[in-house]
C-alpha cells in the first residue's frame, strides 16, 4: 500500500473535522452554560427540578416518549403589536398620526375610538418604531409588545422558541425529532393538572377521544379496594374504569413521570428569546 | 455477448487494479466553490457568529439587543447597571463585592438592603466619612458625594440596580423619591457619618 499514509491522513482529517464540528464546537459554544435571568425580573432561569421530576425524566426516556414527542418549539420570526395607552392632550393629532401610518400597515385593525387601544397587530420592528415615534411626537403614549411567530407558536405550543438555557438541568436532553404527538416543551403550562396527566397516561382516549397515543397502563396498578379507597386512585369515565371493587392506582413511576411533565415549561422571556408576556392584544 | 462478459470476468486481463494520480475534474472544483459560497451566506445569516445567546431569527448580538423590551423594570435595571458601572463600579466593583482598602461591598450590605432607602440615598447624595459597619466588618474610609451630580432618574436607577443585584433583594427606588430627599438635603453637602445616618429614618 503505497498510499497507506495518505489514506490514514485523509481518514484522520475527516473524522477529526466531524469531531470538531459535533463535539468541540458545541462544547466551546455552550459548555459553559449557566442559569440566566428572566427578563424584567431578577429571577433565575431555569430552576432545578424537584427530585421526583428528575426521576421522571428517566421514565420519559425509558418509555420512548421522545419517539413521538419533541421538546423544542421553533420560531421563524418576530412581530410587534402597538398599543396606544393614552392619547395625551391632543387626541386628534394622535388619530392623525395613526391614520397616516395606515398605508404601510398590512394588518391595521380598526380606528380606535377610545384609548388605551391596540392599533396595530403583527407589524415589523421598523414599522413599530416609525409609528410609535410618530404617535409619541403627537403627544400620545405607546407601548409595543414583542411576540414570536412561526407554525409552532401558532399551534399554541409556546410563546417563544426553546433555547439552550431551557435544557440546563435535562440529562439527557429529550429533544426528539418526530412529532406524532404535540410538542411537550410547555405541557406543564398547557395541562397543569396532575390528575389529567395521570388519566391521559393511563388511557389517552379517556381525555382525547381520537388519541392515537398508546396507553401506558403498565405504569399503573389495578388492585382491590381495601378498607379505604386510595386517595391516589384515578377517576376515569365508566368505560375506562376498573371493574367494581377495584381501583387504578399510579405506581411511583407514573407519578414521577407526571411530575416531570408538569415541570416542562419554556415560557419565561429571556434575553436570548425575548417576548412580551401577557400581551394586551388578546 | 454473455460468454464474452463471463470470460472477461473470470480471466482479468491486467492483474491487480492500481491507483494513479489524476487532477480533479473542473466541475467538482466549481461545485465545491459554489457550495462553500452558499454555506458562507447561510452561516452569515443564521450563525450569530457562534454567540451562545444568539438564535435565528436574530442575526447577531446587536440585532438581539435592539429587540430587547425597552420599557419596564428591565430597562430600569439595564440603565442602572450601565450608570453604576460607569460611576460607582470603579470602587465598589462591577460585582458589587467592594475592594479591600478602597470601598466596602454593596452585595449583602445591610445599608443597601434596608426596607426603606432614605439612609441609603443620603450616602451617594452627601458622601460618607468615618467608621461604618458593613456586613459585619468595620470600614473607616471616605466616600465623596458620588451620586450628587447624577440626575434623579439615573441615581434612582442605580439604587434600584444595587438593591436588586448580586443576591440583593429590596424594593425599587424612583426618581421622585430622590427628588424629595434632595430637597430635604438642600444646600447642606457635608459628608455624613454612619452615626448621623442611623439617627435619621430608615
Ligand atoms: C406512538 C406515539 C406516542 C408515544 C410513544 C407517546 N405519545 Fe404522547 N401523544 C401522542 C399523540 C398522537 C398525542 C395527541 C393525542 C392526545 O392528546 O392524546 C399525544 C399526546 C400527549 C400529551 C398531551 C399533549 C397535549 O398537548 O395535549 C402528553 C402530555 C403526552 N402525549 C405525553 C406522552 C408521554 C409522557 C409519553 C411517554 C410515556 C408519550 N406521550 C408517548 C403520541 C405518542
Ligand atoms: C471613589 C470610590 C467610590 C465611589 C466611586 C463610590 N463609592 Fe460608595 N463607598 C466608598 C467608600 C470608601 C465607602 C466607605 C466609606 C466609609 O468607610 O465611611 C463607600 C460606602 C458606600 C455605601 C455604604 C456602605 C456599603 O457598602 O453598603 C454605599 C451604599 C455606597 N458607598 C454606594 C455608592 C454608590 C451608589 C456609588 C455610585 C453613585 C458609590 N458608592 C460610588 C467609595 C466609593
Amino acid at each position: 500500500m503505497k498510499t497507506g499514509f495518505s489514506v490514514f491522513l485523509a481518514t484522520f482529517v475527516a473524522l477529526g473535522a466531524s469531531w470538531c464540528g459535533f463535539v468541540l464546537a458545541p462544547v466551546l459554544q455552550l459548555g459553559g452554560a449557566k442559569q440566566t435571568v428572566i427578563l424584567q425580573t431578577t429571577d433565575n432561569w431555569p430552576l432545578q427540578r424537584p427530585g421526583e421530576a428528575t426521576l421522571g425524566l428517566q421514565i420519559y426516556r425509558a418509555n420512548g416518549c421522545a419517539a413521538c414527542h419533541t421538546e423544542q418549539v421553533r420560531q421563524t420570526g418576530v412581530a410587534f403589536n402597538l398599543i396606544v395607552t393614552s392619547a395625551g392632550k391632543n387626541p386628534d393629532a394622535v388619530l392623525k398620526a395613526i391614520s397616516e401610518s395606515e398605508p404601510n400597515q398590512s394588518k391595521y385593525t380598526e380606528h380606535v375610538i377610545g384609548f388605551p387601544g391596540v392599533i396595530f397587530v403583527g407589524i415589523s420592528k421598523e414599522q413599530a418604531d416609525a409609528t410609535s415615534d410618530k404617535i409619541t411626537a403627537a403627544g400620545g403614549k405607546v407601548e409595543t409588545d414583542l411576540t414570536a411567530t412561526g407554525a409552532d407558536i401558532a399551534r399554541g405550543w409556546g410563546s417563544r422558541q426553546c433555547v439552550a438555557a431551557d435544557y440546563l438541568y435535562d440529562q439527557p436532553v429529550q429533544l426528539g425529532s418526530l412529532r406524532a404527538g404535540p410538542d411537550l416543551s410547555n405541557i406543564g403550562v398547557r395541562a397543569p393538572d396532575l390528575n389529567w396527566q395521570l388519566r391521559h397516561l393511563y388511557a389517552p382516549k379517556s381525555v382525547t377521544p381520537d388519541s392515537t397515543m398508546p396507553s401506558f397502563k403498565f405504569l399503573f396498578e389495578v388492585r382491590k379496594i381495601g378498607d379505604t379507597p386510595s386517595p391516589d386512585a384515578l377517576e376515569l369515565p365508566l368505560e375506562f374504569a376498573a371493574a367494581d371493587g377495584y381501583e387504578i392506582v399510579p405506581k411511583p413511576e407514573a407519578k414521577q413521570l407526571a411530575a416531570y411533565l408538569l415541570t416542562l415549561k419554556a415560557n419565561a422571556p429571556l434575553y436570548e428569546a425575548p417576548f412580551t408576556p401577557l400581551t394586551t392584544a388578546k | 455477448m454473455m460468454s464474452d462478459e463471463n470470460k472477461s470476468c473470470s480471466t482479468p486481463s491486467s492483474g491487480e487494479p492500481t491507483t494513479t494520480r489524476s487532477t480533479a475534474p473542473m466541475w467538482i472544483i466549481v461545485l465545491t466553490l459554489v457550495l462553500l459560497f452558499v454555506g458562507g451566506i447561510y452561516f452569515d445569516r443564521h450563525s450569530g457568529w457562534f454567540d451562545a445567546k444568539v438564535y435565528a431569527p436574530y442575526a447577531s448580538a446587536e440585532t438581539l439587543d435592539a429587540y430587547q423590551p425597552q420599557s419596564g423594570a428591565a430597562a430600569v435595571l439595564a440603565h442602572g447597571k450601565k450608570t453604576y458601572e460607569a460611576v460607582c463600579g470603579i470602587c465598589h466593583g462591577v460585582d458589587g463585592l467592594g475592594k479591600p482598602g478602597q470601598a466596602p461591598p454593596l452585595a449583602g450590605s445591610e445599608w443597601v438592603n434596608a426596607k426603606k432607602f432614605n439612609r441609603l440615598a443620603h450616602i451617594p447624595l452627601m458622601g460618607l466619612a468615618g467608621s461604618i459597619q458593613v456586613a459585619g466588618k468595620d470600614w473607616g474610609l471616605n466616600m465623596a458625594a458620588m451620586g450628587a451630580a447624577l440626575p434623579d432618574d439615573d441615581l434612582a436607577a442605580v439604587l434600584t440596580y444595587i438593591r436588586n443585584s448580586w443576591g440583593n433583594k429590596a424594593g425599587e427606588v424612583i426618581g421622585d423619591d430622590i427628588k424629595k430627599i434632595r430637597a430635604q438635603i438642600g444646600g447642606n453637602a457635608q459628608p455624613m457619618s454612619a452615626d448621623q445616618l442611623m439617627k435619621m429614618p430608615e
